[in-house]
């Protein structure tokens, strides 16, 4: 729709208020729409162009949104930032006056979405998240709104729009490296009965920064049942986003004893977990180190470096599990496990520390059986020695 | 044609904006303590013994909690960097040494006249190089205390606030740092960066005076957080040549073999720490003794074979035998020459026993100006 002069568009803008197209009004009130390079839109004095020909609030959101567009254009991000979060503010007064209703919930999505991409462009190295905070602290305000709304019908209720904004305030955590501020954000969406009435693309985006929050946690399990969600629900054409799960779902999966296919890997270029899932089955721990360090740029900018260490785990257990397959009997002395740990790449290892290595696996209860201070040896099960990781 | 995606080619050139809109108080009080909090303390009788030397009264600005009515931002009770680098000094090397108060009370006191230096950093936003300068001390200050009260009782010595007033001066310093780099993107001139240094008079580590050791600090965060991977994060983040000094890389591989849960391979790395590094280690032995006996009443569950006394106290940094039997009691275990680990046996919902100190950390014949200036 051509937006033409200012005066057209303000009724535009007015018209489609007045006929709760909410989608429509997100789209003439975006940052992202074609309208925004319309130079009649951008008059020096906006403020006295829209004021008194438009019903309030109304006017104010325009006026703030034309004021970034102006900002952005002449590259002025942090004012731009300041008029976009004065537009959350009038958003979060729309929302109020319209009671039983959301339908204007498109719109709030657009502003907000918005105000995060103009923080993200404001931020500087000395603001030092700063300016996403601040940029949270508004979502945070028409979170409030939304959730309060707990008496309108299921279908109009303002509660439906908590989750785009709680997938919003973890995308700002994540990147100002704020987790502990998502703990009640996730505690409010998991208490809320209205799951499924979500859109199943805000499901996929929350249960993958939920299953990355788990992970770092080191609470694997949950970790793997929310990535695992958010792989098998992405939409098949969404390639750059499936391979941003698998980059924490194959970790995850890994310590968990599941390793994954060539074929997985070719297909979402990660092939680097490739050499990884042949040393860590390997127990070679020597190899392990090597492709650590071959890839460690890309295992520390994803994050997942400190995962990738714990495989050494895995790797203690596949290496252990060969030296019992080799002896072939259930009393393993010490020595065995203390030089396949030596051959394997740990030269500086002593018998005291492979007694701790194996302490931990039994207490893991990765092998099934006990240690022998005076004999040095390992007694191990007769059955189920060194039990499938996937079944612990 | 949408704006969004153009924002990527362009250059942001807001560096300063966002810090001009910060009007900074500069500081007028050329003293160490206001003359009004002086002519006030000596009037009402809050003059601390600490205060009294030999050559007579010596104030220092004590903390007082900014509350809503109290104007703190007063150019004349503010003390300028110089001033606030001297009173460090002076408390930190003056005043520790007197031997004629309790050490709980010399803690106290020199806590609260820190803390007003902190109180005064902060009103007058003094710019990172010049805050990193002044909390190092304070951070050596912190731990070794730390390690020196850890078995006074509750009533004269806090740990949970030490730690407080720890972590609280290590992340300010560690953000300092992150500033000061990310300002420097571009600045290689390694001669700036020394003549920076040099102009803010700080002496590396030569006896008497302070210093300011980057790498001891990145240390002392990793190892104070050990239960934490966040710290190991920010260390795999930093720049390779901060990341590469050894003693920060032993650190690391410490807090590695920790989440690993390997004890023996910790503690053997951590004979190598300094005394400040190795003292927060040695205040973590409770919770790493728990941790293995537990793992160990797993590992050597049997009714009839035992693990030597002594051979666990090796293992675990125990002080002396009698110490792992009674550590062992206390969490459900019988030890007589040997240790009876039983799974079933030990209690893990018992709270972790409180730190006693460790013979094996130098801290322990140190004082505090000799912990003060060494570099690692």
């Amino acid at each position: 729709m051509a937006t033409g002069t200012l005066s057209q568009y303000i009724q535009t803008v007015e018209r489609m208020f007045r006929l709760g197209e909410g989608n429509e009004l997100a789209r003439l009130l975006s940052l992202r729409d074609a309208h925004v390079v319309n130079r009649n839109l951008r008059s020096s004095d906006i403020a006295t162009m829209v004021e008194g020909n438009c019903v309030a609030p109304l006017d104010e959101l325009i006026i703030c949104h034309l004021l970034c567009v102006k900002a952005i254009c002449e590259k002025e991000f942090l004012e731009a930032y300041s008029h976009q979060s004065q537009c959350v503010v009038t958003i979060v007064k729309i929302l109020q006056n319209q009671k039983e209703q959301n339908w204007c919930l498109p719109l709030m999505y657009t502003v907000c979405l918005d105000l995060r991409l103009v923080a993200q462009k404001a931020e500087t190295a000395q603001s030092n998240g700063k300016i996403l905070e601040k940029a949270a602290e508004s979502l945070l305000s028409c979170f409030r709104v939304c959730a309060a709304d707990n008496r309108t019908s299921d279908d109009d209720t303002k509660r439906l729009g908590m989750l785009y904004l709680v997938n919003q305030l973890l995308k700002v955590y994540f990147r100002i490296n704020k987790l502990h501020l998502c703990k009640p954000l996730i505690r409010a969406i998991d208490s809320s009965p209205l799951w499924y009435q979500f859109p199943l693309a805000q499901q996929i985006t929350y249960r993958y920064f939920v299953g990355r929050k788990a992970m770092f946690d080191s609470d694997y399990r949950m970790a793997d049942e929310y990535l695992s969600f958010a792989f098998q629900l992405c939409h098949r054409k969404s390639h750059k986003n499936k391979r941003l799960i698998l980059t924490y779902l194959i970790p995850v999966k890994m310590l968990l004893g599941y390793m994954p296919t060539r074929a997985l890997l070719q297909k979402y270029d990660l092939l680097q977990f490739w050499d990884l899932t042949s040393v860590v089955k390997n127990g070679d721990l020597r190899g392990i180190d090597r492709i650590m360090e071959m890839h460690e740029n890309f295992f520390i900018s994803a994050g997942i470096y400190l995962i990738v260490e714990k495989l050494k785990i895995i790797a203690y257990r596949n290496l252990f599990r060969k030296v019992f397959l080799a002896e072939n009997t259930h009393q393993i002395e010490i020595a065995s496990f203390q030089a396949a740990l030596q051959i394997s790449g740990q030269e500086d290892v002593d018998s005291d520390e492979t007694l701790c290595i194996v302490a931990n696996l039994i207490f893991l209860g990765m092998i099934k059986g006990y240690m022998s201070y005076q004999h040095k040896k390992v007694v191990v099960s007769k059955q189920n020695a060194f039990p499938p990781l996937p079944t612990l | 044609m949408y704006i969004m995606s153009h924002y990527n080619n362009q250059n942001i050139t807001l560096d300063t904006k966002y810090d001009d809109n910060k009007q900074c108080i500069v500081g007028t009080c050329s003293d160490m303590c206001p003359r009004e909090e002086v002519t006030l303390r000596k009037k009402e009788k809050l003059v601390h013994v600490l205060e009294v030397t030999g050559s007579g009264y010596k104030l220092i600005k004590s903390y007082s909690r900014s509350a809503a009515s109290a104007n703190m931002a007063v150019p004349r009770l503010l003390r300028p960097y110089p001033v606030l680098f001297d009173t460090i000094h002076y408390l930190l090397i003056k005043v520790s040494n007197r031997s004629d108060v309790p050490m709980s009370v010399l803690y106290d006191f020199l806590n609260d006249r820190l803390r007003a230096v902190r109180q005064d950093m902060t009103i007058q936003r003094l710019p990172p190089e010049e805050c990193i300068v002044l909390l190092e001390p304070m951070i050596r200050f912190y731990v070794y205390f730390g390690y020196r009260l850890c078995e006074h009782p509750l009533s004269e010595y806090d740990p949970v606030l030490n730690k407080k007033y720890l972590l609280e001066c290590l992340k300010w310093y560690l953000s300092s740092c992150d500033l000061i780099e990310r300002s420097k993107v571009g600045v290689n001139d390694v001669d700036e960066i020394i003549d920076n240094l040099s102009s803010l008079n700080v002496n590396r580590g030569k006896d008497g005076t302070l210093s300011c050791d980057r790498i001891l600090v990145e240390s002392l965060y990793i190892l104070c957080n050990l239960d934490d991977i966040h710290p190991l994060y920010r260390y795999l983040n930093l720049p390779k040549s901060i990341k590469r000094v050894s003693i920060l890389k032993l650190t690391y591989n410490i807090a590695l073999a920790h989440q690993h849960r390997n004890y023996i391979r910790m503690l053997q790395l951590s004979t190598r720490l300094c005394p400040l590094t190795f003292s927060v280690l040695c205040l973590y032995l409770p919770s790493l003794q728990k941790r293995a006996l537990q793992s160990l009443s797993t590992a050597f569950n049997s009714k009839h074979l035992t693990v030597p006394v002594r051979v666990v106290q090796k293992w675990l940094a125990f002080n002396s035998e009698e110490e792992v039997r009674s550590a062992c009691k206390y969490y459900g275990l019988e030890a007589t020459d040997g240790v009876f680990f039983n799974k079933s046996n030990f209690k893990h919902n018992e709270n972790m026993l409180p730190p006693k100190k460790y013979y094996k950390a130098k801290i322990l014949s140190l004082k505090l100006e000799d912990v003060l200036s060494y570099t690692i």
